[in-house]
């Protein structure tokens, strides 16, 4: 519960929504920031819950067969639930979570001790998704390392620092604060941690690069890889490409892609500081913005990019995803050459693939899944209670909007 | 101008680390004066800082292992930076387990100081984290403004309560009033004192005794002359006091202060290695 319960804070640094997606291997949750320079990727496997049930209902006579119901719900009503997770550790057992896709609702229900129970109802839009495009196998660099490194390392910079800059070479690697050429060096302080490359469980550089991201994004992540104790592999290129930093292991996976800012660029960039959150702008063609432009392949969204023709021929090429058949790898399915898009805007694109499903054919029962503080021995006992209260929550009135009950 | 120092030993560099802290809180800004025995971290009394003026003063040799320091000219060796000491205090919060900390004067961009601080890893080779902290380089004809105060010709002398207790007095008071006084006597009773228009609270505190101050050239014969239990007070902006308390992490060996009635209140602060003295102006 607590790594859910992380996973949750850690997209919420991201954006104010998030997707919540279950399929048939798993559950996904998903968010991308306003300005489109950070992606969250989450991935629960069935196996990290201790009852998982999902449902697939679907017309027989519609061609595309519809997996999955993605709904996008408002990070801060989702993010109470989760508040403190020192103590939903202490004190919930269990934890369900249950979806009516008729009236458009989730249901977060805490068991706690004492025979508490805590029954949250939120309202979630019916949207499609996205899903970043990002080729991790074909970076040059890789780095992997135990979360409390880095978490060792960012503890050096201050909390309000917004963007850091890792520069590798073979021969060491260096975080450091973010500088441009217009910096008031008599006014800020800059810090720089080097390490050398034996301390990373994995280490290959190709390329000597730079590059510079939005610290405060990452942040979640590490939270929340710490509470899995799994170790982080980033992933990057050169300047301009975007860094993934991802964990991996049998219950479940996490990718943030993020945006990295590109040198070459710098008098494109707006004044504002790289991690303000930018409006999305989906026609402003005039001024490239500091972000990467979202590709979707809805041929009606407009392309801002003045090389759209390069673009939308690109983004066309990628076959639909209609099967996530590799549910895990977020967008390493496609292989995208990286075209002449760089000069255009500072950031490199991230590169969206939109998965449009046909879900208003399809009707979809999704039971719920259980997860609870206490250990997998009890799968048996719980067996039984699973039915009771999937039928109680099936019958239930609904609440309204947000209601916790106690006994 | 050069300067380089290093801290090895950790109880030094924590308590370092706790000056340095103190004085963050004390003051946004403040001056630091190297010369080649001391270090003085000194907050003149400007407007911007309420009036209160600081003077902190260490010895080099508690605390570093290699100081070396070549100040502006030969007559005159020594070095006046000006800079935020809540920079430093970051840079040497996360030295905690630090093999060693170097503070070396650069001038890259502009003038800073840089603290490299060495951290064990588990790797051979160990971690090393920089920090530049920018600095401003105070030109000699601007040192008069950094003299150190003299002890002001005091109506009461009187060691301070326990701080601890001081300090929960102070800020629960600071809630109802932006002013407080000081009032003490030469029998080891002091008062803090609050008055609004709703409600007024005093404190005593009793047998705190008087430091004895020598009396040099007669001029604190007047004090001698002091009937013994007249008060002197000074009102005193209370967020201040709060301020130099709630900064104070050590019980220092000794704490007393001095009150001019209705002009200033000096407190003067001392610990082993080092000593604080804080000037907090009167307001009518």
């Amino acid at each position: 519960l607590t790594v859910f319960g992380r996973a949750i804070h850690a997209i919420a640094r991201i954006s104010d929504e998030f997707w919540f997606d279950p399929i048939e291997k798993g559950l996904a949750l998903r968010s991308v920031n306003s300005s489109r320079s950070a992606y969250a990727y989450v991935f629960f496997s069935s196996m990290f819950f201790q009852h998982y049930c999902w449902t697939a209902v679907s017309e027989p006579h519609q061609k595309e067969k519809q997996l999955s119901l993605p709904c996008k719900l408002i990070i801060k009503s989702v993010l109470p639930v989760f508040r403190c997770v020192n103590v939903l550790e202490r004190n919930v057992e269990k934890c369900s979570i249950s979806t009516n896709p008729n009236d458009h609702h989730i249901t977060f229900q805490l068991l706690c001790r004492h025979g508490v129970v805590k029954t949250y109802n939120l309202t979630f839009q019916d949207c499609d998704p996205l899903q970043a495009v990002f080729a991790k196998h074909m970076c040059p660099n890789i780095l992997k390392v135990h979360s409390r490194l880095l978490a060792d390392v960012m503890i050096h910079f201050p909390t309000s620092q917004e963007e850091i800059t890792l520069s590798v070479t073979p021969m060491k690697v260096c975080f450091k604060s973010y500088t441009e050429e217009d910096t008031d060096f008599s006014r800020t302080m800059l810090t720089e941690i080097q390490l050398s490359p034996e301390e990373f469980d994995y280490f290959q550089v190709g390329v000597d690069s730079e590059v510079t991201f939005c610290l405060k994004e990452l942040r979640g992540l590490l939270a929340f890889s710490e509470a899995t104790s799994v170790p982080v592999s980033i992933h990057f290129d050169r300047c301009g490409k975007p860094i993934a930093f991802s964990i991996e292991d049998l219950l479940l996976e996490a990718s943030f892609i993020l945006a990295t800012l590109c040198e070459a660029e710098k008098e494109a960039a707006s004044p504002e500081p790289a991690c303000c959150p930018q409006p999305w702008d989906s026609n402003a063609d005039t001024a490239p913005s500091k972000y990467p432009q979202w590709n979707g392949n809805t041929p009606s969204k407009d392309l801002a990019n003045p090389t759209s023709a390069l673009a939308k021929q690109e983004v066309k090429s990628i076959p639909r995803l209609t099967e996530r058949d590799v549910p895990g790898r977020a967008g390493a399915a496609m292989a995208e050459a990286a075209g002449g898009e760089a000069t255009e805007a500072p950031y490199q694109k991230i590169r969206y693939h939109v998965a449009s499903y046909l879900y208003k054919y399809c009707v979809f029962q999704f039971h719920s899944l259980f997860f609870g503080a206490v250990s997998y021995k009890e799968k048996e006992a719980i067996g039984d209670t699973f039915q009771s209260l999937a039928t109680a929550s099936d019958t239930e009135e609904d609440f309204g909007a947000l209601q916790s009950s106690q006994v | 101008m050069r300067f380089r120092a290093k801290i090895v030993d950790l109880a030094c560099l924590n308590h370092f680390s706790r000056i340095i802290n103190t004085i963050a809180k004390l003051a946004k800004t403040c001056v630091l004066r190297l010369t080649v025995s001391k270090l003085y971290f000194i907050v003149s009394d400007k407007v911007a800082n309420g009036g209160a003026s600081m003077w902190c003063e260490l010895c080099q040799g508690n605390f570093f292992d290699e100081f070396q320091m070549e100040g502006v000219a030969a007559e005159h060796n020594e070095i006046y930076l000006e800079l935020v000491p809540e920079n430093l205090s970051r840079a040497l919060k996360t030295a905690q387990s630090a093999k060693a900390v170097k503070i070396k004067l650069t001038n890259k961009h502009c003038p800073c100081l840089r603290v490299a601080v060495e951290l064990p890893s588990l790797s051979s080779s160990s971690r090393i984290v920089t920090h530049d902290i920018p600095v401003g380089v105070i030109p000699r004809r601007m040192w008069n403004d950094f003299r150190e105060p003299s002890v002001p010709d005091f109506d009461v002398s009187i060691y301070l309560p326990v701080l601890k207790t001081m300090k929960s007095v102070v800020e629960r008071m600071k809630n109802l009033s932006n002013f407080i006084v000081i009032e003490a006597n030469l029998s080891g009773d002091m008062n803090l004192k609050i008055e609004t228009d709703l409600v007024s609270v005093t404190t005593h505190f009793k047998d705190l005794g008087n430091p004895p101050w020598a009396s040099e050239d007669g001029c604190q014969s007047s004090a001698q002359s002091r009937d013994l239990e007249s008060m002197a007070e000074a009102r005193i902006d209370i967020k201040k006091l709060q301020q130099l308390l709630a900064g104070q992490q050590v019980n220092p060996t000794k704490a007393l202060c001095n009150i001019v009635t209705k002009r200033i209140v000096h407190f003067i602060l001392l610990h082993e290695e080092v000593s604080l003295q804080y000037f907090i102006p009167a307001i009518a």
